[in-house]
């Protein structure tokens, strides 16, 4: 293995009895990048991350951490990783300072506590108790207590579910900023724009299997949908005057609105033109990018919402 | 070795910073001794006090005999129970564990006329057997004096034409607080161990924390370890105010040595590993707690905590012999109160063997995540 991939996994699979969780997935995380796994509850994403921080045995195949046979080299592998679990707790009556230090004392690390609990943004809050911190509080806790043993590649397991706005973009600033620090983090997420914004790469997860794996631009430049552009409260004349340009053009009666789906040979001017030469009315304008919702959409069928509430 | 300190501290800390958990672990056991103690240990304001009256004329009382009876009966302190008079009364006594008895010797009434006649050259002497390791027989004998001494005032404005002889008895001896606090401190070993272990497993499993420490270097027998000691030290806590208590307010004799600390270690021990057992097989921490209930209470009052196994029914009896918490219990009292070294010894060591088994059991089932 290349000392540039942190984490090789072949072909590996696991069931439960007729269940297949994950289902012969292969792929390589680089060090240094955030990949993200994407995919809705239940697409294997836990397990396959709880079987590389050796907390699950797999059915069968193959996966290298930091070089470490995930069979063979678990206290290896425990020494030079941080995991934040899914919603991450402790013992209640500890402070954050005393939780920091009692992760610490377990892998036998001496970190600069008060550095850690200033990178988390937690100074104000270093004497509170564990069970008084809120959910966001908690979380970034638990990233510090990740951050204990100094590792090389650190595990993020849905670091922002449950979280509010406010909270989880302190949470994405902090992973970005270990990020600019060099490490390696493999996090796994279903919220696409957690995905977007932190990762490197994302692999797309479902049933089991991986069906998209690479950077999000190029997930979304091949399997997104074209940029959008929305003629608010406009009138169903303004389609065929859109089509006669060579691009598609929907009107929806119930909205009253008109969806144009840009490409690179038209220009939003060259369509304001056309419309305005023909005197059709529209309200405002609306530029829709297209995301990895839209690619999760288009190769599933499914959006990843819908997915979830399924389950 | 540093894990087990380091995870044993932030058990202590958590401990000591829930106000609520330490005073549930001492309040019952606490409010049990003080409940039981004063039932069953506070003496009435009236003391039994056996009468042998030996100075029978065609088996009625004679005059003085009779007149020393109606005094004691007089103070209203005394539940007087008669004994036959042709039985020996010291061994009656010794036999029935009695703490006093009086006894009234044949010619009691001769006697009290000769004083009387004499002024006092020779007395009338009534025995009084006690037995002086109980403080009711201290009382019961300054109450027969105190009569003893009115009569006296009343017959001869103070010569002493009676007189009461003491004849002390030490038997083995043991008060109901003798008897319950070593059972009391059995019980809450197992209810600290029990509860702590189950409770334990069940939330750090459903909050997840058995998830973290797996991603931790900490061993899982290095967490038991740690367990393991902190339940011992809570026993501890709780053997420590009990027998402060025990001493303290109700005059409690015993004695601690290294056997019935030890017998308290392997207790704690035993249902660490008894609550690990059960933690295995509970998903949730209510369900956890109920878990420990249904074995727990039948161990309580079947194994002789509250009353001697001889005054149970046959059957529950037998089952109490299977019972562990029966050996812990017997154990303690033999270190701490009877003295039957070998006994407590031979009980310590099967609990060791009992305790040593259950907690590689607990161990080796016990998961910090599934497969």
């Amino acid at each position: 293995m290349s000392n540039d991939v942190a984490i090789d996994v072949q072909e590996l699979t696991k069931r439960y009895g007729e269940l297949v969780a994950v289902n012969g997935i292969s792929f390589t995380v680089n060090r240094g990048e955030i990949f993200a796994f994407l995919g809705p509850n239940g697409a294997g994403k836990t397990t396959t991350v709880e079987i590389l921080e050796c907390l699950r045995k797999p059915t069968s195949g193959k996966a290298y951490v930091l070089g470490f046979d995930i069979g063979k080299n678990q206290r290896e592998i425990k020494k030079r990783t941080g995991v934040l679990p899914q919603d991450f707790y402790t013992y209640e009556r500890l402070t954050v300072k005393e939780t920091i230090q009692y992760y610490a004392g377990m892998f036998d690390a001496h970190p600069d506590v008060d550095e850690l609990i200033r990178l988390v943004d937690l100074e104000e809050k270093k004497n509170d108790l564990f069970k008084n911190l809120s959910g966001g509080l908690k979380q970034r806790l638990g990233i510090a207590v990740a951050l204990v043993n100094d590792p090389d590649m650190l595990f993020l397991d849905e670091p922002s579910a449950g979280l509010d706005p406010k909270a989880r973009h302190g949470v994405w600033h902090l992973i970005d900023g270990l990020h600019k620090k060099g490490k390696t983090v493999f996090l796994t997420t279903h919220y696409m724009e957690e995905a977007e914004i932190l990762a490197d790469r994302v692999g797309i997860i479902h049933n089991g299997r991986i069906i998209a794996l690479d950077s999000p631009e190029n997930l979304i430049s091949e399997h997104g949908t074209k940029n959008l552009l929305i003629l608010k409260k406009t009138s169903p004349q303004a389609v065929p005057n859109i089509q006669k340009l060579g691009i598609k053009a929907r009107y929806d009666g119930t909205t009253g609105d008109v969806t144009v789906h840009l490409n690179h040979a038209v220009g939003v001017s060259e369509i304001l033109h056309a419309l305005s030469s023909t005197d059709v009315p529209f309200g405002e304008l609306q530029l829709k990018r297209s995301s990895l919702e839209d690619v999760f959409l288009n190769l599933t069928g499914v959006s990843l919402g819908e997915e979830e509430s399924s389950i | 070795m540093s894990h087990v300190a380091i995870d044993l501290k932030a058990s202590l800390k958590s401990f000591w910073r829930n106000k609520s958990t330490i005073f549930w672990t001492l309040a019952f056991p606490t409010v049990l001794i003080l409940l039981f103690g004063a039932i069953f240990s506070q003496s009435s304001m009236r003391y039994d006090l056996y009468v042998q009256n030996q100075d029978l004329t065609d088996g009625e009382p004679t005059y003085w005999s009779n007149n020393f009876i109606t005094a004691l009966n007089s103070t209203n302190a005394f539940n007087i129970q008669t004994v036959n008079a042709t039985i020996n009364a010291t061994d009656y006594a010794l036999t029935n564990r009695l703490s006093t008895l009086l006894i009234i010797p044949p010619g009691f009434n001769t006697s009290a006329n000769t004083a009387l006649y004499t002024h006092g050259a020779t007395t009338a002497n009534v025995t009084f057997v006690y037995d002086q390791s109980t403080s009711s027989a201290l009382v019961v004998q300054s109450i027969v004096i105190s009569i003893v001494d009115r009569l006296n005032f009343e017959l001869s404005q103070g010569v002493d034409y009676l007189t009461v002889q003491d004849l002390t008895i030490a038997p083995q001896r043991f008060g109901y607080i003798d008897f319950f606090v070593p059972g009391v401190i059995g019980m809450t070993a197992m209810t600290t161990s029990i509860f702590t272990s189950v409770s334990i497993s069940a939330q750090f499993k459903k909050n997840g924390i058995f998830h973290k420490l797996a991603t931790t270097p900490l061993r899982r027998y290095e967490w038991i370890l740690s367990r393991t000691i902190y339940n011992v030290l809570i026993s501890y806590l709780g053997m420590a105010v009990m027998i402060l208590m025990g001493i303290g307010i109700f005059g409690m004799k015993m004695t601690l040595d290294a056997v019935s600390l030890l017998m308290v270690a392997m207790a704690s021990l035993m249902f660490t590993g008894l609550g690990m057992i059960i933690a295995r097989f509970v998903k949730d921490p209510d369900g956890a707690d109920a878990a420990a209930n249904v074995i727990t209470f039948p161990m309580m009052f079947l194994s002789g905590t509250f009353f001697q196994l001889s005054q149970m029914p046959q059957f529950l009896q037998t089952i109490a012999r299977v019972l562990p918490l029966t050996y812990v219990s017997e154990g303690l009292r033999a270190a701490m109160i009877f003295g039957q070294t070998q006994q407590a010894i031979y009980n310590t060591a099967l609990i060791t063997v009992l305790g040593i088994a259950s907690i590689v059991i607990g161990s080796l089932i016990t998961k910090w995540e599934e497969d």
